[in-house]
Order: structure tokens, then C-alpha cells, then sequence
């Protein structure tokens, strides 16, 4: 097998990889950075994301009021420490994003522009048109190119996480053209791979994110932290998945039910008002949102589209220019895959699977358990999104949290000691020896039924709205396709990007990270967030004041242990939105 | 190491014909060889003009010929495909900002055919056509 | 819910196997609002799992689904089922070597991306603390719409000039050269001028224009080649004059 000799090697070139690339390589130029991707960075999904990244810089706002919309966001369940510094440095790394060349939207001034979005009390987020992530995107993958010590593996997938002594020695990756094999020894590794949308089969996430660094981590003895909390956008387009920002609302559009009506007045979320009012009505968080689709379809007030139930998202009267200079993906979408203008039809939507707000579990470092591992971005849970993220938060996360990743690997890399590494080399031969092994017997399931059946029954008994029965027998399908993905057949025996044979994989990883979200739901018996329970419907903050931790265990169902929530300013209260919530009116 | 890439050679001389847009930019190419004759035989009419009346004449004979009036069609249908080919990418070289705006490419190509407009009209003036 | 029954002609190549590319033929149950990468999605899917393409974000924002459909480049999910015959033929992009079936070796591309010094070159350092540079909503506007390019790479298969000759830098990296070239904040026009105002960059262009006209985020890399022409030459006359760095 090939041996990269590394010092840090990072495996994502997603915005939080690319970031902690950036960081890793002006912390000491002298460092050898290697960045690893299953896809080139510019394909990265942080591409999709549209609306913008909060960061406190206007003179009405503050650091307190961004960091209490954050934490009453997650409904309490966010580490306080965490969100304090992240509410502290993100407008940092904005501005440094700016002199990278990020061309944020501007106010006539000259100085950044900000928008209103869900959950926060005053506008605050920064934004480029409709295409914040993309912009973002490509500004810190074009700024990594200045950096010589980055050095890129791209279309190599990571397999698997080499460990001794509970220190990490390096990372197996597969170079996707020629199936080879080659282990990157590295003292100190970063995991910036990103969520695990595609374990639902309705998602705005694109084709890469099956959990795959999620599930490396996982299986090296790295507990994921609170995969109960899916996050549903409630605008996505129907059919497709397809996401339409935050921002269409924050902009002022109105969600309409069947009779034309803003029914999320009928949800504690304040009164109908013509311009947006922040932390009220559509502006209200996405949790709230999108379980007031679910109980609006219940009641029979839903659209019935050709592609199932929707609401209309109105932005008639945001009128064209605005759309078309605030909006303009956004109209590209919609008159692409739904046929309808946004200028002069109403939009059909409904709530979408979209985030993660669990993952790797991680300290306020990024450090993981493992001595030397990191990770970064939507695979990791600080936790700053607590049960529910705002929207425009995650952006600034994979910023922050990728620096930290980037520098504190520098640092451990400079004060840690070579290790023996005795095992590194068999360790990654049994890595070999597995995929090997699929390529010569026989197999008899099929990936795609595997799948499908996999998100189906993820999408039935772990949706929006949970409960004991649903979830049991969500458990027991998994626990099925599990045992079944051991008769995986690999269609494809070629070597040369062999597609089968990566969507193999990522099936793997897709049913472990299945598993952790859905044991962990049936345990946490309580509603919170974007986790909520028929059966249990109050959150209760004596039992359940804490992260769910799920631990691998390769012979049945992850073990679930606890880890208190840090509170530290904060005490959990009741979430409030709407008129009470004193948010700034537009 | 089983990769094997493979090219596809674009054929150097009928790559044009594979696509209607590669026809259309040979065309609107091919339309200066039309322009580049005409403007040698009217250098080479300046040049009769001083070689005295006989030379003269014997070049607008040769215009007035069939084969020179054929040219002279052909010529005629090639410079106004190439003005207008070439004043319709006009618009992507010559970007105006003002402000916000950018002056809308119709504008530009207007202005164009004004100036062509005006420019014809003086020539036939002096031609003593109009 | 109704289907259409499309055939799908798609030129498969396995380096491993085949001597070189192949037409095969697939008979696809299709939903009328779909686009080719479903059908291909539904392929692979349900035919046969060999068949191996990139794709990703299914929403014309991560450039991987680059292909050329009925002879034309296109992004398979942009390109719409019902603007289509129920025969459609699907072939890698042109212009790069096949890797595999629909898979190209871009590397070519990558390269001349990294030779543009794609980065922001700016004019007086600022720290964290001065805050962001100010750029008017009129700057932001003269370089934007250069910086929409997803690096799909259409524009190199539609491109004549790259096809004849590989060499040639390409519309995407010199679009996105004048992206940084036109952004107030940057002053990299001469550290970019060896690559870009090279004989290899804008002036190997012969403003065909089939670029722009296949681009799916209507970057016009042709306008912004031609643009940095005019630019050039006016850098290459000035640099004559007293005050010029020559």
C-alpha cells in the first residue's frame, strides 16, 4: 500500500476543511497538511447552503442577544462555553472572509449588508445574494491554493480511522480512479466530512453526504452526540427536496395554507404582520416550523400537489427586483423544478430533511476522545445547535470550529512524540482486506433496495413527529438491513471508479449513522427541539438536560450513555416567539 | 494500475461540422476572406485610378462583368452577415457599468447600426448616390 | 402518477475492459417532470450498476454533472426530461479524456485553475479589527457575475480552441482570473498576466462564443476573455510609456 508521510491530515474539503486547512498552514508553514476529499472541494456541499452566516457587527445588535437566540434556539440543549466563543468569533471570521475576497452583499455604505433570519432577534446575518455558501465555498478553497504546504488527495475516499493507544496514527483512503489503497500516517487527523441527510429519502442534502466520517469516527470508539436532532427545513420543493432559503422568508414571504391563510399564527408564534417581524411568525425557528406543517397536514389544511402535501410560500409581493437581485437561485429553482415564478405564482414547499445537528462529539477544541482526532463542521456536535440550529449559524460553525481544528492540530502535532506505531501498517491491511473481500464473495442484496428501504423507514418512524411504536420498528428494520448489508453484493468488480462500489460504503455508513439517530430518539423519551415525541410531548429538563452519546458496539444496538448539558449564563425557560419575543420589526 | 484514459481526437479540419453554433462562427469567420477580397480590389482600383482613364475604365469593366457583379452580391450578403454577427457580440467585449446597471446590450448594438447608418449615408452623399 | 418510457443511448467506456467507448442502451420508466440524472440515477439504480457518473447537489450549484445530452453540454440536472425526444443520447463531456463511462479526467482543468492565482491579491493588508474592506453595491456588481462560475466545465467541451489544442488555459480559469481582476479590493492584474495575457491564455481565444452559450450560470467567460484583451493590450501599450513597468 502507498504510505503518505503527513503531519495533519484532514478528510473533508468542505468549508470546515478547508478552513482548518487554512488555519493549519498559517499556524506553521513548516507542516505537512494533506486534505482528503471523496469529491473535488468545489463539489463540497457546503456549496448548497443559500441564505448566510449570523455574525454580530451592527450597532443595534449583540454578542448577549445573538448568543441567547442561540441557545433558546437549541431549546437549552447547547454547551453555553461553546456558544459564547462561537458568538464571539464569528464575526471575526467573517471579516476575515471578507479579505479573502468573500463578496458579501453590500449596503450603499460600502460596509457588509446583513438580513433578517429564523430565530434571531435583530437582522444579523451576512449574506452574498442567495449564494452565501457557495461563495463561501469557493473563496476558501481558491485561498488554500496560496498555501503550499496543503497538499491534496482529491476523489480519495476515506475508509477507514487508524488508532493505537488511543492516539490516532493516520487515516486509509481509497484513490476513487484506480480502487488503490493508501494510508496517510498523520499525527494528528481532522474530520470535516460533513452530515448525513441521505439517510432520509426526502432531503435537500446532495449524493455525498452519507455520514462517512460520522461512521469512521464512530467505529474507532468516538461516541456520536445527540444524532437525534434531524433538522427539517420547512422550505424545501417538493419532489426534488430541493432547498429554497431561509431567506425567501427573511426577505418577507409568507407560508399559506390551503385557504390562503398564514397558519403559523394558530402556533405561538406571534401575529400576522405584513412586514416580517424577527422571531415571529415565518421568522420563527425551523423546528416550530416545520411540526406546524405536520399538524396543519393532520388537519387536513394542506395543498394536495401532484407531488404530495404542501403549503405556498408567497413572495409575490417582494416584487422582481428584489427577488431577482436577494433571490435569484431561488427563482432559477422554482420555475425549474416546479414550474412556478416566484414573482407571480405561489411557491409549493414543504419541510425537507436538512441538517444534523449531532455528530462527532467534540470539546470546545474540536478535539474528539481520541488523542490526536478532530472534527468539524456538520459531522461534529461542539454543541453549539443544541436541538435545533438557527438557520445562518452553521455556516459560521464550520468557520470557527474549522480554525480551532486547524490550530489545535498544529499544536498537537508540535507537542506530541512520534508514537510507536507498531499496528498502523496491519491495521491498514485489514482495512484493504475488507474491501477486498467485497469484490470476492458472492453477496446477494442489492444496494439500492438496501437503501431504499433504509430511508424509508427512517422517513416513516423517525420524522418530524416520533413515538415509542414507530421508532421500535424504524430499530428493528436497521437492525435487518444491517445484518443484511453483510450479504452485500458488489455489482461492479472493476477498480476504475467503481461507483458501486463507493455507494457500497457509504451504505455502510449510512445504516450505522441510521442506528445512532434512532436508538438514541427511542431513549430520549421527552420533546425537545427538532426531536419530539407523541408519546412524550413535554421536555423535561431533570431527566433529559443532556447530550445522548451513542457508542458503537459492531454485534447489536449503539450503547446510549449521557453527558450534561454546560450551562453557564443561561437557565433553560420557556421558548418564546412571537410579539414577546421583541424582535426588530423591518 | 488499470486506468487507461481515453481521448477522443477532435478532427482538425471538420470539427466545425459536428455542431449549428461551430457552422454559425465559421461562417460569420469565412466572411472576412469576402471583405479582405473586396478591399484588394478596391486598393487595386485606387491603384488604376493612378495608372490613368484607360486603367481606369478596364476596372469598373471588370465591377461591371457578371462575374464581378456575382462577387460583388456574394460580397455585399457577406459584409452585412459579418456586421451583424460581429455588432451582436459587441456587448460582451464592451461592458458599460452605470451604477448598478450595466447599459443594456440592445443599446449598444443600436448605437452600432446608428453610426453605420450615419457613416453609409455620408459615403453615398459624397458617391453622390443620395 | 403518469411515465414516459425514454431510451437511453449512453456511451459507456471500462478501461479495464473495453478498447474504447460503446454505445449501450437503456429502456427507462420515467417520471415527465424528471431530469437526466434521474434517469441515470434510475439506471444505476435498477439496470445496471456498473454505469458510473459524478453528481452531487441535484440543484446546478456543484458543477459534477457535467455531460454533453443530444450533442450539447449540459448539466444532467438541468437538463429537463420533457425539452427532450423519448430517445436521448448521453456522452461524457468533450474535450477532457474519458476516465470511465461518464467520468473525465479533469485534472488539466485543475491545474490551470490553481495557475491563475485564483485568490484575492489585496491592495493594503487589514487586520481583523480594521474591519472589511469597503466595496460599493456598483463594485460588487462589476466583477459578480465572474464569480458565479461552478467550474462545471462545459464551456471547455463546448470550447473549439481547447479541443484543438489543450494547451490553452480555458474559459472557466480566465473567467474566473477576471473575477479577481475586476474586484476592487485585488491589485493582481500583473501577478496573473504571465498566465492569463499569455499566448496559452486569453489571446489562444478566437471569441467563438460557444462558452458563454452553454454556460448554466450565464458567467459569459467569453466577455470576460475579450474584456481582459482590451485590458491587456492597454497594460502591454502603456507599458512603453515613462511611468510604465516594463
Amino acid at each position: 500500500m502507498d504510505v503518505i508521510n503527513a503531519d495533519i491530515a484532514i478528510v473533508g474539503a468542505g468549508g470546515a476543511g478547508l478552513r482548518a486547512a487554512i488555519a493549519a498552514a498559517e499556524a506553521d508553514p513548516k507542516m505537512n497538511i494533506v486534505l482528503i476529499s471523496k469529491v473535488y472541494p468545489m463539489r463540497s456541499h457546503t456549496c448548497a447552503a443559500e441564505g448566510g452566516a449570523a455574525g454580530v457587527i451592527k450597532s443595534n445588535d449583540s454578542l448577549d442577544y445573538h448568543f441567547n437566540d442561540t441557545v433558546g434556539g437549541g431549546d437549552w440543549l447547547t454547551d453555553q462555553d461553546a456558544v459564547e466563543l462561537f458568538v464571539n468569533e464569528i464575526p471575526k471570521e467573517l471579516t476575515r472572509m471578507e479579505h479573502w475576497g468573500c463578496p458579501w452583499s453590500r449596503e450603499e455604505t460600502g460596509n457588509v449588508a446583513v438580513r433578517p433570519f429564523g430565530g434571531m432577534k435583530i437582522m444579523r446575518t451576512w449574506f452574498a445574494a442567495d449564494k452565501t455558501g457557495f461563495h463561501m465555498l469557493h473563496t476558501l478553497f481558491q485561498t488554500t491554493l496560496k498555501y503550499n504546504s496543503v497538499k491534496r488527495l482529491d476523489e480519495h475516499y476515506a475508509t477507514d480511522l487508524i488508532v493505537e493507544d488511543g492516539r490516532v496514527q493516520g487515516v486509509v483512503c481509497l484513490e476513487m480512479c484506480t480502487g488503490k489503497l493508501k494510508l496517510v500516517k498523520a499525527k494528528a487527523v481532522i474530520v470535516a466530512s460533513g452530515g448525513a441527510g441521505k439517510i432520509f429519502p426526502f432531503t435537500t442534502n446532495g449524493a455525498i453526504k452519507t455520514g462517512d466520517g460520522m461512521a469512521m469516527a464512530y467505529r474507532a470508539g468516538v461516541p456520536l452526540k445527540d444524532m437525534e436532532f434531524v433538522q427539517y427545513h420547512p422550505t424545501g420543493l417538493p419532489g426534488s427536496g430541493i432547498l429554497l432559503t431561509e431567506g425567501c422568508r427573511g426577505e418577507g414571504g409568507y407560508l399559506l395554507n390551503k385557504d390562503g391563510y398564514r397558519y403559523l399564527q394558530d402556533y405561538d408564534l406571534g401575529t400576522a404582520t405584513p412586514e416580517p417581524v424577527l422571531k415571529s411568525m415565518e421568522l420563527g425557528p425551523r423546528d416550530r416550523l416545520s411540526q406546524a406543517f405536520w399538524h396543519e397536514q393532520q388537519k387536513g389544511r394542506t395543498i394536495q400537489s401532484k407531488w404530495g402535501d404542501v403549503v405556498h410560500l408567497d413572495m409575490r409581493h417582494l416584487g422582481e427586483k428584489k427577488i431577482n437581485e436577494r433571490l435569484p437561485l431561488v427563482r432559477d429553482l422554482s420555475r425549474s423544478y416546479v414550474g412556478a415564478d416566484p414573482v407571480t405564482d405561489l411557491v409549493p414547499v414543504r419541510p425537507v430533511v436538512h441538517y444534523m445537528m449531532g455528530g462527532i462529539h467534540t470539546d470546545i477544541n474540536a478535539a474528539t476522545t481520541i488523542d490526536g482526532l478532530y472534527a468539524a463542521g456538520e459531522c461534529a456536535c461542539v454543541s453549539i445547535n443544541g436541538a435545533n440550529r438557527l438557520g445562518s449559524n452553521s455556516l459560521g460553525e464550520l468557520l470557527v470550529f474549522g480554525s480551532r481544528a486547524g490550530q489545535n492540530a498544529v499544536e498537537h502535532v508540535r507537542t506530541t512524540k512520534a508514537a510507536a506505531g507498531k499496528s498502523v501498517e496491519k491495521q491498514a491491511s485489514e482495512a484493504e482486506q475488507r474491501i477486498k473481500s467485497l469484490y470476492t464473495r458472492k453477496g446477494k442484496e442489492r444496494v439500492s433496495v438496501l437503501r431504499n428501504e433504509l430511508t424509508h423507514s427512517m422517513e416513516d418512524g423517525c420524522g418530524i413527529y416520533r413515538s415509542e411504536d414507530t421508532l421500535k420498528s424504524t430499530c428493528e428494520k436497521i437492525i435487518e438491513v444491517r445484518d443484511r448489508y453483510k450479504d452485500v453484493m458488489l455489482e461492479d468488480k472493476s477498480s476504475v471508479f467503481n461507483t458501486d462500489l463507493f455507494q457500497v460504503l457509504e451504505l455502510g455508513a449510512m445504516i450505522e449513522c441510521a442506528q445512532t439517530v434512532v436508538v438514541s430518539a427511542l431513549e430520549r423519551k421527552e420533546s425537545r427541539g427538532a426531536h419530539q415525541r407523541l408519546d412524550h410531548v413535554k421536555r423535561d429538563d431533570v431527566k433529559y438536560l443532556k447530550h445522548s452519546m451513542a457508542f458503537f458496539n459492531p454485534n447489536g444496538d449503539p450503547r446510549i450513555d449521557y453527558l450534561d448539558v454546560v450551562i453557564t449564563k443561561s437557565q433553560p425557560a420557556e421558548r418564546v416567539y412571537g410579539a414577546a419575543a421583541g424582535g426588530q420589526h423591518i | 494500475m488499470s486506468r487507461k484514459p481515453y481521448v477522443r481526437q477532435m478532427s482538425k479540419t471538420s470539427w466545425f461540422l459536428t455542431h449549428a453554433r461551430y457552422k454559425n462562427y465559421i461562417l460569420h469567420e469565412v466572411t472576412c476572406i469576402f471583405i479582405a477580397i473586396y478591399a484588394v480590389i478596391l486598393i487595386v482600383g485606387l491603384f488604376r485610378l493612378g495608372q490613368g482613364p484607360e486603367a481606369w475604365q478596364g476596372w469598373l469593366d471588370g465591377l461591371r462583368s457578371p462575374l464581378g457583379i456575382i462577387f460583388q452580391i456574394l460580397a455585399f450578403i457577406f459584409a452585412v452577415i459579418h456586421t451583424w454577427s460581429w455588432f451582436k457580440v459587441v456587448p460582451q467585449a464592451m461592458r458599460i457599468q452605470r451604477g448598478e446597471d450595466f447599459v443594456p446590450g440592445n443599446l449598444i448594438v443600436g448605437v452600432h447600426y446608428g453610426v453605420l447608418a450615419v457613416i453609409s449615408l455620408f459615403v453615398l452623399i459624397l458617391a453622390g448616390v443620395a | 402518477m403518469s411515465t414516459r418510457t425514454i431510451t437511453m443511448e449512453v456511451l459507456r467506456y471500462r478501461p479495464e475492459q473495453d478498447q474504447e467507448p460503446f454505445f449501450q442502451t437503456y429502456t427507462v420508466p420515467c417520471d415527465p417532470d424528471w431530469v437526466v440524472l434521474d434517469a441515470l440515477n434510475y439506471i444505476k439504480d435498477e439496470l445496471d450498476r456498473t454505469l458510473s457518473y459524478r453528481w452531487s447537489c441535484h440543484m446546478f450549484v456543484c458543477g459534477s454533472c457535467g455531460m454533453v445530452i443530444d450533442g450539447e453540454p449540459k448539466l444532467g440536472c438541468k437538463a429537463f426530461l420533457k425539452d427532450y425526444g423519448d430517445k436521448i443520447r448521453v456522452e461524457p463531456m468533450a474535450n477532457f479524456p474519458i476516465e470511465r463511462d461518464l467520468v473525465v479526467v479533469i485534472d488539466d482543468f485543475i491545474e490551470k485553475l490553481e495557475s491563475v492565482k485564483p485568490y484575492l491579491i489585496a491592495k493594503e493588508p487589514k487586520t481583523i479589527e480594521q474591519g472589511e474592506y469597503l466595496q460599493t453595491p456598483a463594485q460588487l456588481k462589476a466583477y459578480k457575475q465572474y464569480s458565479m462560475c461552478i467550474n462545471c466545465l462545459l464551456c471547455y467541451s463546448a470550447c473549439p480552441q481547447y479541443g484543438l489544442d489543450p494547451s490553452f488555459v480555458g474559459p472557466s480559469a480566465l473567467a474566473l482570473a477576471h473575477r479577481y481582476n475586476m474586484d476592487s479590493r485585488d491589485v493582481g492584474r500583473k501577478a496573473r498576466e504571465d498566465v492569463v495575457a499569455s499566448h496559452e491564455g486569453i489571446w489562444e481565444c478566437s471569441f467563438v462564443g460557444a462558452c458563454s452559450q452553454v454556460c448554466p450560470k450565464d458567467v459569459d467567460p467569453a466577455g470576460a476573455i475579450q474584456q481582459t484583451k482590451i485590458t491587456s493590450a492597454i497594460d502591454y501599450v502603456t507599458s512603453f510609456l515613462p511611468g510604465g513597468n516594463r
